[in-house]
């Protein structure tokens, strides 16, 4: 049998439920239940209307919320006057920068509803890089949170953006509760600036739209009624961990796509219009959006958003307060959460469920956990290019150092450096086709040419099937080293100097050198200082071939990280090349 | 000496400061705080054993005056203030443990001054000694509003965050009320204040962070709970000994007596930033740490 035709055979299939079963031999056209985004959320609006659908819980426990109906009225409002007072057109493109806070779902959906394009920005992004991306988007209105209007207004004048509402983390907060915060925030954190950008609030803009919708009677419906699944309703930014940012182009298709893939995951573990599930990822991030923004919202749960869930410690008002069911979160939250006692001590009692994404899952998190707190922890794996979801772990049967099986309608196969299917059991590149695959990237056709080759998804990581189709994730392709042309992976040695307790963390890169092509440098977080250099290595020889020791080991404060808490590899790699920050 | 207008204001400001930590306060955070019976009794046995008979051993040592000493005493035997925990949050110490310490040495206040009170100003001349009721009841009566917040914060978190924020904000502008109200108009009596008082209300302090933190450690403490014990051993919950000296002295007394309260609130504020600043310092890289914790390897 060829190697092709063991991927394509799909294996894991016996791993499915019926649901699952049934979705996969649809083969990548489920059921089709809405054409549109705005139609999912209206639906699920209108059966979950009397609902909590938001609450944004700040660290020391205010919060405001919004019924589904309420973010349904206000987003409606909103695509009124992004398209009747702005005069935007379907297919305009929209940035939203925030964190997550109650504007943020009102903002993206009014988006969608309006039919035109949402790009939404990571807040934390420098002005070079908002420019950028609204430059290369088109963007032409932006709904940005206050804390970073400073940014936009230095480089507005050099992006296409005609139109800027201007929102808080404290919007829709109870009044006084809303004073106390921004004065909190103004004239103690010192985080929100003075700017003279002309600009709508958020609640200029809804009460301009309503007053739109009723001189105008329009409805919202004529706005979205014509879109189908292969319209466009994202353009999400990636690749800023190793260059320049492009957008993924993502359809309703796309995105209702993989919400039918999870559906088929959650099944049988959820009640829909009961659940309560903890956003503490930022919702700009394609694993929230998809999880927790859509895929709960259909379910009619109730969300939390943690604006920022660093220290994790701001996380603990909304474990007390509310009766948290669901959550995700990235290896890193979940490792910081079980250093907490607040947390360990008294597991949140209604927890059923964590996702884990964005970067791989240590095993040893996942133990202590399982242990700890005794909730699943079932890990998947994505791409913002898919979606995100393209693997995961049946939650029947979630294993450790796993990413599980492929989503129900994808077709995924590992292949080696030719483009040449590997023997099942050996490591390849991990490849993948089905409803939830980007179009492409905006206006870049030939990194799209590089990243989908007929219709296949090439992602850089390097997996390994086991015989029953379970995948594990070997490493970044960009990431291996090659010593003397032996691969070394850096997550292998990482894990091995992860299993020191004085190891906090440790990032592992390869720099050039004269005789081996690459060497293997190790930059390591203490936790403890009774470490010291011939101790680590002694343990690396102990445990590790020795092409894959590293030949310096470098101790420093902290690792550079993505705000979702992955580890930047490049950035470290940069860090080896230069000047170390510290070395003992 | 402080008007009856400036008593009542002061009495008033403790109990919102009394609500507002009850505000920041869950049931769960005692469990969890049982769970921690080291720290606590740490924290309590240096609250209570040490920081009491440092304030006698001061007064004792640089001969103050009955008056001056029933004031250090007084000093010595309160509970960790609501300033310790905002210093807390500024060293980057352990917060939930400060405010822990704090509730429970609040709690346990009303059984425990009056008896060290009893204990150490033995001798003292009835006149200058606060019955011991009359203590219990004042800090019996402060644990209502707390309990008050404790129940708020559950009902609605919203108020409960608002009324943790005025607590704490109004910890400060106490401080603040009371040197600008005492100060200036006892600027003569600070000018002619014996050296040696000075050096006991610098010295209870500093001695309480020291021995705080080096008792801590020498228990087994980590070092970031034993800087969180330092602190808390270090701060007195002075605005409180300043109320308990109002309501119980008038007149020239109650001025003697509330220039030891006033003066050790005045520079415990100097004290503990600086020792803040050092703290600081020292937690940056472990505080690094907490944020982006990867587990102990349960593996090796």
């Amino acid at each position: 049998m060829s190697n092709d035709l063991v991927y394509d055979q799909a294996p894991w299939v016996e791993l499915y439920s019926p649901k699952q079963l049934a979705l996969h031999q649809s083969s990548g056209i489920p059921g089709e239940k809405w054409h549109s985004i705005p139609q999912m959320l209206s639906q699920a609006a209108s059966k979950y209307s009397a609902n909590k659908a938001f609450t944004t819980c700040m660290p020391n426990g205010m919060n405001g919320s919004l019924t589904y109906a309420q973010t349904e009225e206000m987003s409606t409002q909103f695509a009124h006057y992004l398209r009747g007072e702005l005069g935007l057109q379907a297919g305009d493109r929209v940035a939203v920068q925030m964190p997550n806070c109650l504007s943020l779902p009102v903002a993206v959906m009014g988006v969608l509803k309006a039919g035109c394009i949402l790009t939404s920005v990571n807040p934390l992004y420098r002005r070079r890089e908002m420019k950028h991306q609204f430059n290369d988007a088109g963007v032409k209105a932006i709904v940005i949170c206050d804390m970073f209007t400073d940014k936009l207004e230095d480089i507005l004048a050099d992006t296409p953006i005609q139109h800027v509402v201007v929102t808080s983390l404290a919007q829709w907060f109870p009044p006084v509760v809303r004073g106390v915060l921004k004065l909190v925030l103004k004239y103690w954190n010192k985080v929100i600036p003075n700017h003279q950008l002309t600009h709508h609030t958020i609640d200029e803009a809804l009460a301009l739209g309503k007053a739109q919708q009723q001189q105008n009677n329009l409805n919202v419906e004529d706005y979205w009624r014509g879109l189908t699944r292969d319209d466009t309703a994202l353009l999400q930014y990636t690749g800023g961990t190793t260059g320049v940012a492009k957008g993924a182009v993502l359809t309703h298709g796309n995105l209702l796509g993989n919400v039918e893939q999870m559906d088929t995951l959650v099944q049988g573990h959820l009640n829909s219009g009961e659940e309560t599930v903890l956003t503490a990822l930022p919702l700009y991030h394609i694993f929230a959006f998809s999880v927790n923004l859509l895929e709960f919202w259909h379910q009619g749960a109730h969300n939390v958003l943690v604006p920022s869930p660093r220290p994790v410690q701001n996380c603990q008002r909304a474990f007390d307060n509310y009766p948290i069911s669901w959550m995700t979160g990235v290896n890193t939250l979940y490792s910081a959460l079980l250093n907490e006692e607040w947390f360990t001590i008294f597991p949140p009692k209604h927890l059923k469920v964590a996702l884990a994404g964005g970067a791989a899952l240590h095993a040893t998190v996942a133990e202590r956990w399982q242990k700890a707190i005794g909730c699943t922890l079932a890990e998947g794996y994505g791409l913002t290019e898919s979606s995100p979801v393209l693997c995961f772990n049946p939650l029947t049967d979630t294993r450790p150092d796993c990413i599980g099986i492929p989503a129900p309608a994808t077709q995924l196969r590992l292949v080696d450096d030719e483009g040449n299917t590997v023997p099942l059991g050996e490591p390849g590149e991990l490849i993948a086709k089905g409803v939830q695959i980007m179009q492409g990237y905006w206006q870049k056709p030939e990194e799209t040419e590089n990243a989908l080759r007929d219709g296949w998804l090439y992602t850089g990581d390097i997996a390994i099937m086991h015989p029953d189709g379970r995948l594990r994730l070997v490493d970044r392709k960009k990431d291996l080293i090659l010593v003397s042309g032996f691969n070394v992976y850096p997550n292998e040695v990482e894990e091995v100097i992860a299993g020191l307790d004085q190891v906090l963390e440790s990032a592992v890169v390869g720099v050039p050198d004269p005789l081996t092509g690459e060497q293997v440098q190790a930059y390591v977080v203490l936790q403890d200082d009774n470490l010291d250099v011939p101790t680590l290595l002694a343990h690396c020889k102990k445990e590790l071939a020795a092409y894959k020791v590293p030949k310096k080991v470098v101790f420093v404060a902290e690792l550079p990280k993505t705000p979702v808490g992955k580890v930047l590899r490049k950035d470290v790699r940069a860090m080896a090349l230069g000047q170390p920050v510290h070395s003992d | 000496m402080l008007s009856a207008f400036e008593e009542t204001l002061l009495s008033v400001m403790m109990v919102i400061i009394m609500f507002g930590m009850g505000a920041s306060l869950t049931f769960r955070d005692f469990r969890i705080a049982f769970k921690h019976p080291k720290a606590i009794g740490v924290g309590f046995s240096s609250q209570y054993v040490l920081m009491p008979f440092i304030a006698f051993a001061l007064s004792w040592i640089l001969n103050l005056t009955p008056a001056q000493t029933v004031g250090m005493v007084l000093i010595g035997c309160m509970p960790g203030g609501t300033t310790s925990n905002i210093f807390a949050y500024f060293s980057r110490s352990l917060l939930s443990l400060s405010i822990m310490m704090t509730i429970c040495s609040t709690i346990a206040a009303f059984v425990m001054v009056p008896l060290l009170m009893q204990l150490y100003t033995q001798g003292i001349d009835d006149t200058l000694r606060i019955p011991p009721d009359q203590i219990g009841r004042l800090l019996f009566a402060l644990l209502i509003p707390t309990l008050i917040g404790i129940w708020l914060r559950r009902k609605n978190a919203n108020i409960g965050a608002v009324v943790e924020l005025l607590g704490g904000v109004l910890g400060a502008l106490v401080i603040i009320f009371l040197l600008a109200t005492w100060v200036p108009r006892n600027w003569e009596l600070l000018l002619t204040t014996h050296w040696s008082v000075y050096v006991a209300v610098i010295m209870v302090g500093l001695i309480g962070f020291n021995f705080g933190y080096f008792f801590s450690r020498l228990l087994g403490l980590n070092p970031q709970k034993s800087r969180t014990v330092s602190l808390e051993t270090g701060i007195q919950n002075g605005p409180l000994a300043a109320l308990m000296v109002s309501l119980s002295f008038t007149g020239e007394l109650q001025q003697q007596i509330l220039l030891i309260p006033v003066m050790y609130s005045l520079f415990i504020v100097l004290n503990s930033t600086a020792i803040t600043i050092f703290y600081r310092k020292r937690t940056f890289a472990e505080e690094l740490a907490r944020d982006q914790a990867k587990i102990q390897s349960g593996g090796s």
